[in-house]
């Protein structure tokens, strides 16, 4: 029961070490567990280290508590003592609250005809009257079919549905804002400006503070205490690229401005200039991309050691990407093919990153993404691609 | 395995509003012995939990507040060489300056380790600290012992102190650090919750001015461009003065006309966009 849970967690990406899934099994046998809830809480606390993976754990939790007991695959995985253990806990039934109609939602967890399904299975295999289980059908227990019990999304037969249960919680799917792979929004500025943060060069403890050193081997009645400061680096000029053109951007765009705009003393320097769809000659400073253009050639021109960041969705027609020369559905005439230019682009700049505010999942079906990205790393627009994204400028 | 004496279970304290799911962690992090590592935002009360655990246990409370430049060592326990020097150039104190012992003054680690009875340790904004420091103190914490290597000796802890460890989450934790830990994350008071922890600060409070301020108060944190949000510290406080001041009604609240809103908002650029989005 728990193995499998185990196994889940993990291939989400939610890295639960085999330690802290022996300390769970610990808080089992010590009878911290006494109910469903319990179970929820305890085995978050226990397995989960961020609340970045809060989310994930809660789907998961959800997911795999009834999906499990539908299968009816459980029985061979259960630790034997484990079984006993939680057939105990189960017996003592919970008080019952104020009682709720189940809502539509509720029912939507499980489809009418697998909860038939389950129910007739069950009514197969069960042998004698049964009070408290999970598996079984009866009163007071976490199945999915039964009363009174504190599974919800489980069919009712008779009696009414009790007061919220860790399943409800988990599904509540509380924690979706501090999911790792939701793309940015307004809220999550702070947290992403975190993220940033790390964009800072850090010299290592190498430059011998003599002042500091005199005083401290002083202190020490004269033995000599060495003291090493870190050597200053220069801050970062961070060029950052936006496309806002489109309305597939427009969302971003301001969550992306307030963003950097935030972070903006941490570097030495932050130009952001805007474009539209992929860039061509030039590149504008104002976003209504009329006023001020900077010529491409001066874009490139810029210190090698700027971090570039061009944020975009990627997607365009793709002979506006691999074409030069005249164009019929454009206005501008251009001598190279854009692509050309973003790779020379990468080329200047040894620290580069593409952000896309796109899912990863439709990212191989965009023929244009698919070459940008061949140019460029490309990173999500979240919290955690933001993070690699950072990484990668620091460490490349 | 066997079972401790009577588990202490912790259940709730004054002045602290805590949820089933927190006491509950809290409880089995107790009964696992592993220390508790609580992030959340500014204001979430990570540290006024470890005053109320303290407090419903009835037991001492030992607070170590991490510093950027804090050595482990500093944490544990310090030798006071200038004193020694002084001693034994002047020779006009009680200590003995041949005895290296009398000059070990314990850090807050070492006095939760040397204390007479089990006491809470209150590790503070960890995450200030470099990695080192943290991977470096959770073996003395997995351990409950570390030495004093001018005098050779080790220091076991004779009651092992219930550890609870803040952090802000301005950098990331390593590994190995949350692998040792119980964590959980206090998400931001909900309206609800809210109003309980206000009702805990200003009993007999009037219900409307409470339905007001939390209200605009949830609204103000929904600003866009915002960078720092107001947190429960700050309502409190604007509370505090909208309480003082004999002008404020609800009415005016409910039609948008706020006032102090500089207690709310600490940065500038923050107050400003406040202000605009709160007269639009």
């Amino acid at each position: 029961m728990f193995r499998p849970f185990f196994y889940a967690l993990r291939e989400r990406g939610v890295m639960v070490s085999p330690t802290a899934f022996l300390r769970l099994q610990r808080a089992l046998s010590m009878g911290l567990v006494q109910s469903l809830d319990d179970l929820y809480t305890v085995a978050r606390t226990v397995l989960v280290k961020s609340e970045r993976d809060f989310d994930a754990y809660d789907q998961l939790f959800a997911e795999h508590f009834a999906d499990e007991a539908a299968a009816g695959a459980s029985s061979a995985d259960l630790d034997q003592k484990l079984r006993e253990k939680i057939a105990q806990w189960l017996k003592k039934p919970k008080k019952p609250a104020t009682s709720v109609e189940p809502g539509a939602e509720q029912l939507e967890r499980m489809s009418p005809e697998e909860l038939e399904q389950y129910y007739h299975d069950r009514l197969d295999d069960q042998v004698g009257e049964h009070h408290g289980g999970r598996k079984w059908i009866g009163t007071a227990g976490v199945s999915p079919v039964g009363h009174s019990g504190q599974r919800p999304g489980g069919m009712r037969i008779g009696g009414i549905s009790r007061n919220r249960s860790a399943m409800q919680v988990a599904l509540e799917r509380r924690y979706r804002d501090y999911s790792r792979d939701k793309s940015l929004t307004r809220g999550q500025v702070g947290e992403a400006l975190k993220r940033l943060r790390h964009l800072i060069p850090a010299g290592p403890h190498d430059a011998l503070n003599i002042d500091a050193t005199i005083y401290q081997t002083m202190r020490n009645g004269g033995e000599i205490e060495l003291v090493f400061d870190r050597r200053l680096a220069d801050r970062l000029k961070v060029i950052l690229l936006i496309d806002n053109g489109g309305w597939s951007m427009e969302t971003h765009v301001p969550t992306v401005q307030t963003l950097f705009n935030h972070a903006r003393n941490q570097f030495q320097n932050l130009d952001i200039h805007y474009f539209h769809n992929t860039i061509h000659e030039r590149v504008w400073n104002d976003p209504e991309r009329v006023h001020s253009p900077i010529p491409f050639e001066q874009l490139l021109a810029r210190d090698p050691q700027s971090r570039l960041i061009v944020v975009g969705d990627a997607s365009m027609a793709p002979e506006e990407l691999l074409h030069a020369g005249p164009s019929y559905t454009l206005r501008r005439v251009s001598k190279q093919a854009s692509i050309e230019r973003l790779q020379a682009m990468a080329k200047a700049f040894r620290h580069a990153v593409w952000l896309n505010p796109l899912s990863p999942s439709l990212w191989p079906y965009g023929q244009t993404i698919n070459l940008i990205r061949q140019t460029f790393p490309m990173f999500p627009l979240s919290l955690d691609g933001l993070e690699r994204a950072v990484e990668h400028l620091m460490h490349s | 395995m066997t079972q401790e004496a009577p588990l202490q279970r912790f259940t709730n304290a004054s002045h602290y509003v805590l949820d089933d799911e927190l006491a509950r962690i809290v409880n089995v992090s107790m009964a696992l012995e592993l220390p508790l590592l609580l992030k959340g935002e500014p204001g979430t009360g990570k540290t006024r939990l470890a005053h109320a655990i303290a407090d419903s246990l009835g037991m001492p409370l030992i607070v170590l507040n991490v510093k950027s430049s804090m050595k482990l060592v500093d944490a544990l326990y310090q030798y006071d060489t200038l004193t020694r020097l002084n001693d034994s150039r002047f020779s006009d104190s009680s200590r003995d300056v041949s005895r290296i012992e009398d000059y070990i003054r314990m850090g807050r680690i070492g006095q939760a380790f040397t204390a007479e009875q089990r006491v809470v340790l209150l590790i503070d904004e960890i995450d200030k600290a470099d990695t080192d420091f943290q991977d470096d103190m959770l073996d003395v914490l997995d351990q409950m012992q570390f030495d004093i290597m001018e005098i050779d000796k080790t220091v076991t802890a004779r009651h092992r102190p219930v550890v609870i460890i803040t952090s802000n989450a301005k950098k990331d934790l390593s590994d190995p650090f949350l692998g040792r830990c119980n964590f959980h994350h206090i998400a931001f008071p909900e309206a609800d919750m809210m109003r309980r922890i206000v009702a805990v600060h200003f009993p007999g409070l009037d219900e409307q001015l409470v339905d007001a301020c939390l209200a605009a108060f949830y609204r103000l944190r929904d600003l866009e461009g915002v960078e720092k949000k107001p947190a429960t510290r700050e309502l409190l406080n604007w509370l505090r003065a909208l309480l003082v001041d004999p002008d404020v009604d609800a009415t005016a609240l409910a039609e948008g006309r706020l006032p102090y809103l500089g207690i709310l908002f600490k940065k500038s650029a923050d107050l400003e966009a406040a202000q605009m989005q709160a007269l639009a």
